[in-house]
């Protein structure tokens, strides 16, 4: 019988399939990008080998670096935003009111729209001539606050920071109120009974008995930091002048505006290398942290 | 009692102003797809006249979303049915059988839930252009196959695993072999576990741009998302019909989520806590 779960050729036969494109999209490209990282190449001639030049340029690049803080400022956006906001929305859900499940279904509403809808639906919302927000800001007297929000390079990444805030909350949300629902009631009866305020209890016991949660929370927030890309090419396009450019919109300009294939995947490269080091940095941060407890 | 229901009624009013500002922009993109763009121009805040289906039926045939509709229909049923039939195989090996890479496979599949999509946009363009895939709907079932592979064997090995030896011995007693084994048994009983993956790769593959945006360049052969960034240039000031289009990329989707709510909150919410 045993013997039937080691036959080496179903084994290999049905995994096969599955290595198969997974090395060829995923693995062998990533090896690839690493490979003409070291050349210089337009797509058409022969690529020229020129060594650590692409990586030299990338690190001299201000704009990369202006990218690199963009995203950055993604991440603090993210765990400074959707973390306290989705919080406090599902602690405000978890008191059970009659219309709590109508707000968690519209919390999550975003979530599940495209990107490209929720970045020309907001483009659309932030326009200078047809946009409600500036009409609604004008119209209850406060016309003062309008302003070019994705058109002004001193507000545009705000202005982006918060769509990706407004999409993704309802994701935090939905985390910490599972979370908040496997928190025995008693204890806060208990709590009350002892005399304990409201904001007692949040700081005393429900934001420690969450802190798992908020930890991966916070590298959710930095995974998803990282791979922003769809709703700044559609609202932006890393415009204006840089003022929004992320690391994937700078490698996309690069690669596909002007053509430096080689010099893209180098920078493709230096994304992978970040991201994924920041990921799992935060990860095992995060593991070590539920080791000591 | 007085101070509850006061705590109560602050509760509803933070929980409305922040409900307004989800829900607003989105019942905004609804009404807004039925005016017409002299009523859009005259108060871009003021409910339609009459509504003006018309918006609907131009878009999806002028501005061809109709054809968007197809393509993106097929991409994802497509990636979706490959993504499950070999991850289930491949989930099916990892979780039964033993051989001496499994450790090594199994990390390799969950290693590429942490690789970001766009760091690989442009290695994986050089790919496509060397395997002559670009501009043909294969390079986005391919690659929305091997990005869906990773939380799909993740998902279906964690629950096989959950199916006792004996079930699966029993069955080769009744002189059943492996592949009757994987058809007849694996597979219906991993129902609850399929549907999940179903939910989250449909997702995922409908609502997909990058990829679509630097493999694809014939609009034939555009889908949903990439067609709507189209909008852009060519009809950047036709919003009814640019909000008509967006309706349409997303009905199927708002359904989808009434019908299904539990299931997509709860495998979106693991999809990505996971990943």
């Amino acid at each position: 019988m045993n013997l039937m779960f080691k036959n080496k050729k179903t084994i290999f036969i049905c995994l096969l399939p599955a290595l198969l494109i997974f090395v060829v999209l995923v693995i062998i490209p990533i090896v690839r990008s690493f490979y003409y990282g070291f050349f210089e190449w337009n797509g058409l001639s022969d690529p020229v080998y020129v060594g650590m030049n692409n990586f030299k340029e990338i690190m001299l690049d201000k704009v990369f670096w202006k990218s690199f803080k963009n995203n950055m400022m993604v991440v603090v956006a993210s765990v400074f935003g959707q973390i306290p906001i989705g919080l406090i929305i599902a602690i405000l859900l978890n008191k059970k009111m009659k219309s709590s499940s109508i707000f968690r279904t519209i919390f999550f509403l975003p979530m599940i729209l495209s990107t490209v809808v929720v970045g020309l639906l907001w483009s659309t919302i932030l326009n200078v001539q047809v946009g409600v927000l500036n009409y609604l800001l004008e119209t209850i007297g406060l016309e003062s606050l309008a302003k070019n929000w994705l058109g002004d390079p001193k507000y545009s990444m705000w202005t982006i920071c918060f769509v990706i805030v407004w999409q993704f909350v309802g994701l935090y949300m939905i985390i910490f109120l599972a979370a908040l629902q496997n928190i025995p009631q008693d204890i806060f009866e208990a709590a009350s009974i002892d005399g304990a305020t409201e904001g007692q209890k949040l700081f005393k016991i429900t934001i420690p008995m969450l802190w798992e949660n908020i930890m991966s929370a916070v590298v959710l927030c930095i995974a998803g930091g990282m791979r922003t890309f769809d709703l700044v090419f559609v609202m932006t396009k890393g415009g204006p002048a840089h003022a929004t450019e992320l690391m994937a919109t700078y490698m996309y300009n690069k690669t596909f505006e002007v053509y430096k294939y080689g010099y893209g995947s180098a920078v493709s490269l230096v994304i992978f290398i970040i991201s994924f080091a920041f990921i799992i940095i935060s990860r095992n941060a995060m593991a070590k942290k539920q080791l000591e407890v | 009692m007085t101070k509850q229901k006061i705590i109560r009624f602050l509760t509803f009013i933070i929980l409305l102003i922040f409900g307004t500002t989800t829900f607003y922009p989105l019942i905004w993109m609804g009404y807004t797809s039925l005016k017409t763009n002299a009523e859009i121009s005259a108060s871009t805040f003021a409910l339609p006249e009459t509504p003006q289906f018309i918006n609907y039926l131009n878009a999806w045939e002028t501005a061809r979303m109709n054809v968007y509709f197809i393509n993106s229909i097929f991409v994802t049923v497509c990636s979706i049915i490959v993504t499950l039939l070999i991850g289930a195989l491949a989930a099916f090996i990892l979780a039964k059988f033993q051989f001496r890479l499994k450790g090594f496979v199994y990390s390799m599949f969950i290693v590429g839930m942490l690789i970001p999509m766009q760091s690989v946009l442009v290695p994986l363009f050089i790919q496509m252009r060397s395997l002559h895939l670009l501009d043909n709907h294969l390079s986005l079932i391919l690659s929305y196959t091997a990005f869906g592979l990773p939380i799909t064997i993740f998902i279906l090995e964690s629950f096989i695993k959950g199916f006792p030896n004996s079930i699966i011995e029993a069955g080769i007693i009744d002189g059943c072999n492996i592949r009757r084994i994987f058809v007849m048994l694996i597979l219906p009983m991993s129902r609850p576990a399929i549907a999940t993956v179903i939910i989250l790769n449909f997702l995922n593959n409908w609502k997909e741009f990058s990829f679509a945006l630097i493999f694809i360049s014939s609009d034939g052969k555009k889908t949903l998302p990439l067609g709507l960034y189209n909008f852009i240039g060519a009809y950047s000031s036709n919003y009814s019909e640019l909000m008509a289009a967006m309706m349409i990329a997303s009905i199927p989707l708002i359904i989808l989520y009434l019908v299904l709510q539990e299931q997509i909150i709860n495998g979106m919410t693991a999809g990505a806590v996971k990943g």
